[in-house]
């Protein structure tokens, strides 16, 4: 990355009552680039960006340091945290109708974002929502204002959302399985909506997927995590030609292919593992078939193939690359 | 039973309900399943796909007799269901089985996993359970051990893997699969479909697999029908269909399928799902439809076998071809 990063992570960890849910997240994002977090369920892809925006109950651990053009976040006072969130990251989340308010209006809950980010209000105000919900696409916006969310489809919906993010003029789009509750041909409406907003806008994006095809299509460079760690990162068509974590190429095995002949697809067999019952060396030794008997000692450090491609994993480090057999 | 017959033959299945809008509101007619055909072979799987609220889930309970069609018929074995909650269709019951979405959900949480597939022996009279769960447990991949599990002490793929184990026990024919891996992670996704694909060559029963998924549907189906509010809008094999969908609308279907590599053409669609309550006139995906004629807005098209066996229920699909037969 040339740039100065506008979000950088550094060794950010998250626990829940003792146990570890984030072991050490490093991660950047550049101003205006789209970046993918890939994993399955409990891998953290959610909690990290929930952490970095000071969204975790009370009884969360966080060590590590979130920053945003030099401003540090973890610990920060309520009202600088106020301020970033909605003003230069906005998050969206799965189910578009519990996170709106179903008694207010459409209108109301995009003007309380003008009031609130913009110090808007009034006709302005008003003017500026029907102004955002023309730019998510929401046919006959000046009268989709008065509105409720129940009268609106699940996409629509999250078109709502998507302009109740844009309100503030956010530098980053963090948005958390943002298509995974939507039709699929909903879902291709929003995906191209996302792209041409950023088109428009030139925020950044950060896609929290588990769908490898989604972030393929919407993102420039990925993350895939598994159990609280980032364990590859590289561009999305470096990823797909050359992946180097057995996690990764486990990942796009086991996804279906849309032609050639049918067999049987390359599951990843057993299952992720508890945080109680973490393995001591490499988290996913336990379900790699190319594991070697170091893996079960450390967690093995990050490996960096190129500037922009890095695998943790003992077989991606170059010492090991030539002198372990395929 | 007739050997002949196919497994599954369902005839112009139609299922309405009545939804009022509002609390005094008039009731509204909701035609959920419109006229729906279809067959499914021993050791063969039909794929259904089509958004929510098509009337694929429908459609699966009405062919098991869950639920009564308002017309039409179903029949299995060549024998039509007999009414629902008689003994008959209790017995019947044992050949045909559902898998549902949330394994969670379809397992009693107080219920250690060996009792639950252990329970339809005791309801339809097998007999050796013990050894019978045993190997059940083994087909689905789990181990014997683990049938003193409870479901919370497993994980998502072993759950559906105990919840498929269950539906296996009494040797059904016919398993109605009703989005079985939507709710699981991607890696376990591939298990899932992987074992099913297993079971049926093991078994040899007949499949229908329900879901939005036309990458999942391809991996384990024989044929693919795509629905579209109530209606089937077409049938054929996976690949012609994945590979040259016919119809509009399974045409959106296809190139909405994210793949990593592929950055095609995508068609957009333009606006929401059509509301069931509110069905447009003739075809009911015109107003959506990229090419929609104004004949398109006057005839509903029938489902009509083309010349390369695919059946499409398009206008203009047909359009190439010789003159269509006349309508039945």
């Amino acid at each position: 990355m040339a740039e100065a990063p506008l979000v950088a992570l550094d060794g950010l960890t998250v626990a829940f009552d003792g146990q570890p849910a984030l072991r050490g997240i490093d991660f950047a994002v550049a101003p205006g680039e789209a970046v993918g977090m890939v994993g399955e369920s409990g891998c953290g892809k959610s909690v990290t960006w929930l952490a970095a925006l000071g969204l975790l109950p009370a009884r969360a651990r966080i060590g590590g340091r979130v920053r945003i053009g030099g401003q540090d976040l973890l610990g920060a006072p309520a009202a600088v945290l106020e301020k970033v969130r909605g003003g230069r990251i906005a998050m969206i989340f799965q189910d578009p109708a519990s996170s709106l308010n179903p008694v207010h209006r459409i209108g109301s809950q995009v003007t309380e974002a003008l009031a609130l980010h913009r110090g808007m209000g009034g006709a302005a105000a008003r003017a500026e929502a029907k102004r955002l919900l023309d730019q998510v696409g929401i046919p006959d916006a000046a009268r989709r204002l008065d509105a409720y969310p129940h009268e609106l489809s699940g996409g629509q919906n999250q078109r709502v959302m998507i302009a109740i993010a844009l309100a503030g003029r956010p530098e980053l789009l963090v948005a958390d399985e943002p298509t995974t509750a939507l039709d699929v041909t909903i879902q291709a409406q929003i995906l191209d909506l996302l792209a041409s907003l950023r088109r428009e806008t030139g925020m950044a994006l950060v896609l929290i997927s588990h769908d490898l095809g989604v972030v393929a299509e919407a993102c420039e460079r990925v993350a895939v995590m598994y159990a609280g760690r980032i364990v590859e990162e590289a561009p999305v068509t470096r990823l797909f030609d050359a992946a180097a974590h057995p996690y990764t190429q486990g990942l796009i095995g086991a996804l279906p292919p849309i032609d050639g002949p049918r067999r049987p697809l390359a599951a990843i067999p057993g299952g992720v593992p508890e945080p109680w019952a973490m393995p001591p060396g490499c988290a996913f030794a336990p379900r790699c078939s190319q594991r070697l008997s170091a893996c079960d000692i450390a967690a093995p450090p990050t490996a960096r193939m190129d500037a922009l491609h890095s695998a943790a994993c003992l077989r991606a480090a170059p010492a090991l690359r030539e002198s372990v057999p395929a | 039973m007739r050997p002949d017959a196919p497994l599954l033959d369902a005839k112009d299945l139609v299922r309405r309900y009545d939804m009022r809008r509002g609390f005094l509101g008039r009731a509204v007619e909701v035609r959920a399943v419109d006229g729906v055909s279809l067959r499914i072979e021993r050791g063969r799987t039909l794929g259904l796909v089509g958004e929510s609220g098509c009337g694929k889930s429908t459609t699966g309970r009405l062919v098991l007799g869950m639920e009564t069609p308002d017309q039409g018929s179903v029949s299995f074995e060549g024998q039509p269901l007999p009414s629902p909650g008689s003994a008959a269709w209790r017995a019947q019951r044992a050949r045909m089985q559902m898998v549902y979405q949330d394994p969670l959900g379809a397992l009693d949480r107080r219920l250690s996993i060996g009792t639950q597939v252990a329970e339809p022996l005791e309801i339809h009279r097998i007999g050796d359970r013990a050894a019978r769960v045993q190997d059940l447990l083994r087909a689905v991949g789990l181990r014997p051990d683990q049938a003193e599990r409870y479901p919370h002490e497993l994980s998502g793929g072993q759950r559906q893997r105990a919840v498929l184990a269950r539906a296996l026990a009494t040797e059904p024919a016919l398993l109605v699969c009703d989005e079985p891996i939507s709710a699981l992670d991607v890696s376990i996704q591939a298990q899932v479909m992987n074992l099913l694909v297993d079971l049926q060559e093991r078994f040899g029963m007949g499949i229908l697999f329900i879901s939005h998924d036309l990458r999942a549907v391809r991996q384990v189906s024989h044929r693919v029908a795509v629905m579209y509010l109530g209606r089937i809008v077409e049938e054929g094999e996976p690949d012609a269909i994945l590979q040259d969908p016919a119809h509009p609308y399974a045409r959106t279907l296809v190139s909405a399928i994210p793949h990593p590599g592929r950055r095609v053409d995508r068609i957009i669609l333009q606006g929401d799902p059509p509301n069931p309550a509110d069905r447009p006139s003739g075809c009911a995906f015109h107003p959506r439809c990229p090419v929609a004629t104004a004949l398109c807005a006057r005839e509903t098209p029938a489902l009509k076998r083309r010349g390369d066996g695919r059946l499409v229920a398009c206008h203009l699909a047909h359009r190439d071809e010789a003159l269509p037969r006349k309508a039945a």
